[in-house]
């Protein structure tokens, strides 16, 4: 089949309006929020699960490799369309199917919104507790390749602890159920190890999620530290007390720098850190832990301490955490996120490292990250039209993932290896755990064509382009 | 002395190979029983089965040997009770990295001086290993609170069938890097690896717990109550209702407690809640759950201090064992948990021989263990079959399953303990083809015959 006769038989299936294939159109398909690009061959919009089915089915026939695609905000290239791939797309499958109170779940599709599944449920009384900080862009079906993250996962895990069960499409077409509406079942816990695939498994079509109730009662901290060091006594001086926030997040000095440019956060300009911890849950246990995470941030050198309970002033406190990544844009043109994690107890010692790579580099790294869970995310700051600044960016953000591992940590916490870290993927994993983890792919899609060449090394590494740092953007 | 125990006292020495008794699993007598003393002699071991093609079934404290499907073959038994060290404890980073045969128990009091704990439940956790919670994946009475064991892995070491070596995930509490194995090999019954070693992220011991025990005149009483207590700013991590077969059962420290439950009376329902937190916040939970219940329709609500309050949740967590031994057939069915209620009604109809099931109900993670009693003479292939199909289809109509937990052995011969097929039976079967080729580790144990 050639691909003219192959789109052909892709319109017919969803119709000529909802498959894309002029390359000035494909043009804005070609990245996501990393720093590859790969222009797909064409880009299709199905409306139901028997189209993506169709779909699938007519790829595997021609032999042409297929990604399903969210809303790209993803940050380590999983949605990029392989060499000579097409891009599955779900701005029309983008209902909220049903929101059961009694069973405390949600059945969505996959181009469902992660902030409007959190805000409709919210109606109700119930949430939907993992927030990547891309929530107001990034969809549920991106949120289960990627398995995302986000700063309440500390308290209440990532997407995979919050899917209960899954309709999906095979490479070959084949519809599968995987997990169910019951907590527990039986048989391989394929929905988890499909959580976190990096579509390389299949396309999921249905999705349900657990909701939460919302808490009693929500109170925010933010800490004025001189320096990241005593920031991060902090962290552990809170972790030490038992107690585990709904969020504990950090940023660093030339972040403050950054966010105080764009908008006034309310941060002093000499501020060294800044540490922003939730308390949720019944209010006597709110106010007597607030007491204690208030006691801590002083005895560890904080120089000014804010709280707030009412949602508005919360989001004021949050402001400079949540805008801090769109704000480097006014300090750099270009970023470079890495997304090591580290043992709590090394965040100190790591972070130091990393200052070592920005002097030994002479790269500006702001560091804005989930420090409650040790997932850092220094942000290397360039200009891509400065030659060779993409391959030194690189070369030093390899060096911070290094220093993770050998710290005892890892590659990527919630970003995905993509096409970004597969190449580092042997730091962490021999080719023994390797064949393992591949050895599950070719049991979900025995010829490979659902985003290969993604999260394995070979060899092949891939163009970097840069991406303009630039409001919006959020990690 | 076989030839297989000759070889295995070859390749481990005399000390690592143990006499078959008590190793039997549904009826099989090993050839062997082997139990290595580190994660290179189980290399050793399940290289050497591989390439003899002897079929291995991994064992921790064989608390749950009777799950799963009769096996198709019992060549070894790999007991990795010699596999029980703490790995690495950092209480600062609230994890811990454990050898797979540590005990529950054991590997609690190790955490306990840091002031934490690992969510993980089993029954009979000084017998029972974290290797064995792990394959069989299954929640515990606070499941509602913790979910799963799969929610508190975040890092495993695997031996595969050919002997290597492997790990995935890592010893941090977030981690996308690579596939979530973590997943798979938890609940896979030790079908597709030996896991060798496991890191789990850690809680803080919450510093007050409490608990509360109610009578009800009904199940459906107490589920419904239950339910809107769940559904309160006050709710528990797990709530139980236990019918009047099982109540009796209660050990002597609670029974003081219990008595004026008036539980003697016929159909009189017991649950518990268990709760924990803050003192403030747990004794404000105390009070307005017992108001929630009593104006429920609770007949009488009993609190129970803290230290009385764990050896409760340790009954309840035994419970099902202890009822095994007196019962015919033992079905646990997980289903939607807003079905709790009528799932329990329609199955406290369905018998066997003429009686009706003892239940154990968790109306909050939507998990109903059922238990029919043992009768004089009655051995019907039939009317079991009858029974466990009736069962099978209330769970799939409210869109669960049911498990057999426990039955004569003749009749699980003939069964898949599991239930039905399902859609995704293919792609379990291929990664089973992929990683155990030869098919050596529990072969027939797990759905489908996998």
């Amino acid at each position: 089949m050639d691909f003219q006769e192959f789109l052909a038989r892709l319109q017919s299936i969803v119709g000529e309006e909802n498959v894309v294939h002029h390359s000035d159109d494909l043009l804005v398909f070609e990245y996501d929020g990393s720093v590859d690009r790969g222009l797909p061959r064409a880009v299709v919009f199905p409306a139901s699960t028997d189209e993506v089915s169709r779909i699938l089915t007519l790829a595997h026939e021609a032999g042409i490799p297929v990604v399903g695609r969210g809303t790209g905000t993803g940050l380590s290239g999983g949605a990029i369309a392989p060499p000579g791939g097409i891009q599955v797309a779900f701005p029309r499958m983008n209902h909220i199917l049903e929101v059961d109170t009694e069973n405390r779940l949600a059945l969505v599709e996959p181009g469902v919104i992660n902030l409007n599944l959190d805000t409709h449920v919210r109606k109700v009384g119930l949430r939907y507790a993992p927030d990547p900080s891309s929530q107001r862009a990034c969809s549920l079906g991106g949120n289960v390749a990627e398995n995302a993250g986000g700063p309440h996962c500390l308290a209440y895990g990532t997407t995979t602890n919050h899917v209960l069960g899954m309709e999906v499409v095979l490479e070959d077409g084949s519809v599968v159920n995987l997990g169910s509406l019951a907590r527990e079942t039986v048989g391989y816990d394929l929905r988890g190890v499909f959580t976190g695939s990096e579509g390389t498994f299949g396309i999921a079509t249905k999705i349900a999620v657990r909701l939460l109730p919302v808490p009693e009662s929500v109170r925010t901290f933010l800490g004025i530290f001189p320096d990241v060091g005593s920031a991060c006594t902090a962290v552990s001086a809170i972790i030490e007390h038992g107690i585990v926030p709904a969020a504990l997040e950090m940023i660093d000095a030339l972040t403050i720098q950054a966010v105080q440019k764009v908008s006034d956060a309310g941060y002093p300009e000499d501020a060294g850190a800044v540490l922003l911890i939730e308390l949720e849950g019944l209010r006597d246990e709110v106010d007597e832990i607030g007491n204690e995470v208030e006691a801590a941030l002083w005895d560890t050198g904080a120089t000014q301490v804010r709280t707030a309970e009412a949602a508005e002033e919360r989001e004021q406190l949050w402001v400079g955490r949540k805008g801090a990544l769109g704000a480097l844009g006014s300090i750099a043109p270009n970023y470079f996120l890495v997304d090591g994690v580290v043992p709590r107890t090394k965040l100190a010692q790591v972070l130091g490292q990393v200052a070592e790579i920005s002097r030994k580099y002479d790269i500006p790294i702001a560091n804005v990250f989930h420090a409650g869970d040790g997932n850092l995310h220094p942000c290397l700051l360039f200009d891509e039209r400065q030659p060779g600044a993409i391959e030194k960016i690189v070369e030093a953000g390899t060096e911070v993932l290094q220093v993770c591992v050998d710290a005892g940590g890892t590659l990527t916490g919630e970003h995905g290896v993509g096409l970004e870290k597969k190449e580092q993927m042997p730091l962490v994993f021999s080719e023994n755990d390797m064949a393992a983890m591949l050895s599950v792919r070719e049991a979900f899609a025995p010829d490979n064509l659902l985003n290969p060449g993604k999260i394995f090394p070979d060899g092949k590494q891939h163009k970097h382009t840069a991406h303009p740092a630039a409001p919006g953007m959020t990690i | 002395m076989s030839s297989i125990t000759d070889r295995l006292v070859g390749l481990l020495g005399a000390d690592a190979v143990l006499p078959v008794d008590g190793y039997e699993v549904d009826g099989l007598t090993p050839q062997a029983v082997v139990r290595p003393g580190d994660r290179l002699q189980v290399s050793e071991v399940l290289r050497w089965a591989s390439a003899e093609r002897l079929s291995v079934l991994p064992r921790g404290g064989g608390t749950r040997t009777g799950l799963g499907n009769v096996p198709q073959s019992a060549d070894l038994v790999l007991d990795l009770g010699g596999l029980n060290q703490l790995v690495d404890y950092q209480p600062a980073d609230m994890t811990a990295t454990v050898e797979a045969g540590v005990t529950l128990a054991s590997l609690q009091q190790q955490l306990a001086p840091g002031g934490e704990f690992v969510p993980l439940e089993s029954a009979l956790p000084s017998r029972s290993t974290v290797g064995g919670a792990l394959s069989v994946g299954a929640g515990g009475p606070l499941a509602h609170a913790y979910g799963l064991p799969r929610e508190w892995l975040i890092g495993i070491g695997v031996i595969s069938p050919q002997g290597v070596a492997t790990k995935a995930g890592g010893k941090v509490v977030k981690n996308v890097t690579g596939y979530d194995l973590d997943k798979l090999y938890t609940g896979s019954l030790g079908t597709l690896g030996v896991i060798v070693e496991a890191s789990f992220k850690l809680l803080p011991i919450d510093p007050e717990a409490g608990a509360l025990m109610a009578s009800f005149p009904s199940l459906s009483a107490s589920i419904t109550a239950g339910r809107k207590l769940l559904h309160s700013p006050a709710a528990p991590l797990g709530y139980h209702c236990v019918t009047s077969g099982v109540s009796p059962r209660l050990p002597d420290f609670l029974q003081t407690a219990s008595q004026d439950l008036g539980l003697g009376e016929t159909g009189s329902i017991l649950s518990l809640a268990f709760f924990s937190g803050r003192a403030k916040a747990t004794s404000r939970r105390l009070e307005e759950a017992a108001a929630l219940l009593l104006a429920e329709g609770a007949n009488t609500v009993q609190q129970i201090e803290g230290s009385v309050s764990s050896g409760m949740l340790g009954w309840i967590s035994d419970a099902p064992s202890e009822m095994s031994p007196d019962s015919a057939l033992v079905m646990k069915l997980s289903v939607q948990t807003k079905s709790a209620t009528s799932v329990s009604a329609e199955c406290g109809e369905i018998t066997l021989f003429g009686e009706r099931p003892e239940q154990m109900t968790d109306p909050g993670f939507g998990s109903i263990r059922l238990f029919w009693p043992k009768t004089t003479g009655d051995t019907g292939e039939q009317q079991f079959l009858e029974t466990i199909q009736q069962i099978r289809q209330i769970a799939h109509q409210h869109g669960g399953s049911a498990i057999v937990e426990q039955c004569p052995l003749p009749i699980k011969r003939g069964i898949d303990v599991w239930g039905d097929p399902l859609d995704s039976l293919a792609v379990m079967r291929r990664i089973k083809d992929k990683f155990d080729p030869g098919g050596i580790l529990n072969p027939g144990r797990f759905l489908g015959g996998i």
